[in-house]
């Protein structure tokens, strides 16, 4: 792709998020929203400024990241070697398959009070409701790319003399990786958008907690810089998952 | 023994869900204390929670919610997503604000859109459609990007103008792929549906659900886990059932396991 098009591309694409702004702009300037419901945008924004300044909103963000990376870590741990055993061998498969079946498409959020229940208010039950969330996505790609794996790589790796065991990792795994990554990648989305719900529900900390926070006391303005945070958040770990994807996926043809 | 075998695997779901009910009662027999009921216990207290009434309705309105935001997400999402599939500028154009508001838990502006809306209907079911139509255009964005270009350089030879081609052959050959979407977009509408009945507790299953979490009626807090659990699982068979009459030209043949092993 050539730059020019490259620039076009992006003020195309600035186009819809600068109305966006400007119409809510517009909706306060001629007197439709009062401000009590719908700040103006510079407002929020200077909010926002200050507020990542401030160390107690500092320590939320904290908070709701290590929930984040505690609860995605542990689900890309158990996903991606749940789906490689699933694929490599037919007795994992026969036992994971079902469970996997009945699991998957279960509403995480309503095991929340039960793990509220079993594992208390702390970082213990919301991590593992990230990870509940965040593993079924991961698992089945990973299961998905690790079947797909060509055999004939096998063949020739086993020619070439490979052990039987290091296969997996030598070739399984690098061969599953664009399915393993794509997976991770909406692991991660879900992940913020978990973090963020336990957070809402019950929590003395974390950006779910100032955002409810905001609501009860109707400080509109304060209900918009949550979220805008964890907008940019995911934003910007996505760009890092998609600078990891580039590093371990050279070489491959289209990434 | 070919039929036993298909058997056994029809039946495998239902042992697994056995399973882990059997796992949940000896857990609980185990930890033995007041927060956690074993799973029988759970499951007496269902009938009185459908036998009620007004829970029943409570219920009803949720999935009315639910069938309302999943339906209107699902028909706008696709055509967009199509269109940002076959046009470039129309996925630069929407793809950046995308971006952005995807990593943003759609529930979580329940509180502020319950500022202008009101805890009422309309309210929960806006989040619902956010929540839905996302990964619906993600994945019909995906299917429409990789139809073969012959197919549409054929298609345009013999006549078909630019919709018909649309309708003919970008649609159903990104239908697999939409379908993915549409099965994520299920989850996540219950997710989300739960969510915002949560927040804003006026009526549905999530209203049941956290005001027995408050009161400690711990065995109505198991039931509706088990009860909104059989939902999702019940909806997402059904949706897999339609989704395989739908597509079953395409389906892979990645079921066999690696023989190396």
């Amino acid at each position: 792709m050539n730059p020019r098009a490259l620039t076009s591309d992006i003020l195309l694409g600035m186009i819809p998020i600068v109305l966006l702004v400007a119409l809510w702009q517009a909706l306060i300037s001629f007197g439709y929203a009062p401000a009590t419901l719908l700040p103006p945008p510079g407002q929020v924004f200077m909010r926002l400024v200050h507020q990542l300044a401030n160390t107690e909103y500092q320590q939320d963000i904290a908070a709701t990241l290590f929930r984040l990376f505690a609860g995605f870590a542990i689900a890309v741990i158990l996903g991606v070697s749940i789906g490689l055993a699933a694929a490599a061998s037919p007795a994992v498969n026969a036992v994971v398959r079902p469970i996997v079946r009945v699991l998957a498409p279960l509403p995480k959020v309503a095991l929340y009070p039960a793990l509220l229940l079993l594992l208390g208010f702390g970082h213990e039950s919301k991590i593992t409701l990230v990870v509940a969330d965040a593993l079924f996505p991961i698992l089945l790609s990973t299961y998905y790319g690790a079947s797909m794996v060509e055999q004939k790589l096998i063949w020739s790796a086993m020619a070439a003399g490979t052990p039987r065991r290091q296969i997996l990792f030598k070739v399984v795994l690098p061969a599953a990786m664009p399915s393993v990554l794509t997976g991770c990648r909406i692991g991660l989305v879900i992940s913020c958008i978990v973090v963020f719900l336990a957070e809402m529900i019950t929590s003395t900390d974390g950006l779910g907690h100032v955002l409810v926070t905001a609501a009860r006391t109707f400080q509109a303005v304060d209900m918009f810089v949550p979220l805008i945070t964890i907008s940019l958040l995911g934003l910007i770990l996505n760009g890092l998952l998609q600078w990891l994807r580039s590093y371990l996926l050279r070489g491959f043809p289209e990434v | 023994m070919m039929s036993g075998r298909t058997l056994v695997s029809r039946l495998a779901p239902l042992l697994a869900c056995l399973g882990l009910l059997g796992i949940w009662q000896v857990a609980a027999l185990f930890l033995d204390t007041d927060s956690f009921p074993t799973a029988l216990d759970a499951i007496r207290a269902i009938p009185s929670i459908l036998g009620d009434k007004e829970s029943l309705i409570n219920i009803l309105a949720s999935l009315r919610r639910m069938a309302i935001g999943f339906g209107v997400g699902v028909g706008v999402s696709i055509p967009l997503g199509l269109m940002m599939g076959r046009s470039r500028a129309v996925a630069s154009f929407f793809n950046p604000l995308l971006m952005i508001t995807y990593p943003v838990p759609k529930a979580a502006l329940m509180p502020i859109i319950m500022l202008w809306l009101g805890v009422g209907d309309v309210a929960k079911t806006l989040v619902i459609f956010l929540g839905v139509s996302l990964p619906v255009v993600f994945h019909s964005f995906q299917g429409a990007k990789a139809v073969e270009e012959k197919m549409l350089w054929s298609g345009a030879a013999m006549g078909l103008s630019a919709a018909q081609r649309m309708i003919r052959i970008v649609l159903p050959s990104a239908l697999p792929e939409i379908l993915i979407g549409c099965r994520t977009g299920l989850v996540l509408a219950l997710i989300t549906m739960i969510t915002s009945e949560m927040i804003a507790r006026q009526s549905g299953a999530g209203n049941i659900l956290f005001n027995a979490l408050d009161m400690g009626q711990y065995d109505t807090v198991f039931a509706m886990i088990i009860i909104v659990g059989a939902m999702g699982i019940g909806l997402d068979a059904a949706f897999e059932q339609f989704r395989k009459r739908l597509v079953r030209w395409s389906e892979p043949r990645f079921d066999l396991p690696l023989s190396f092993s």
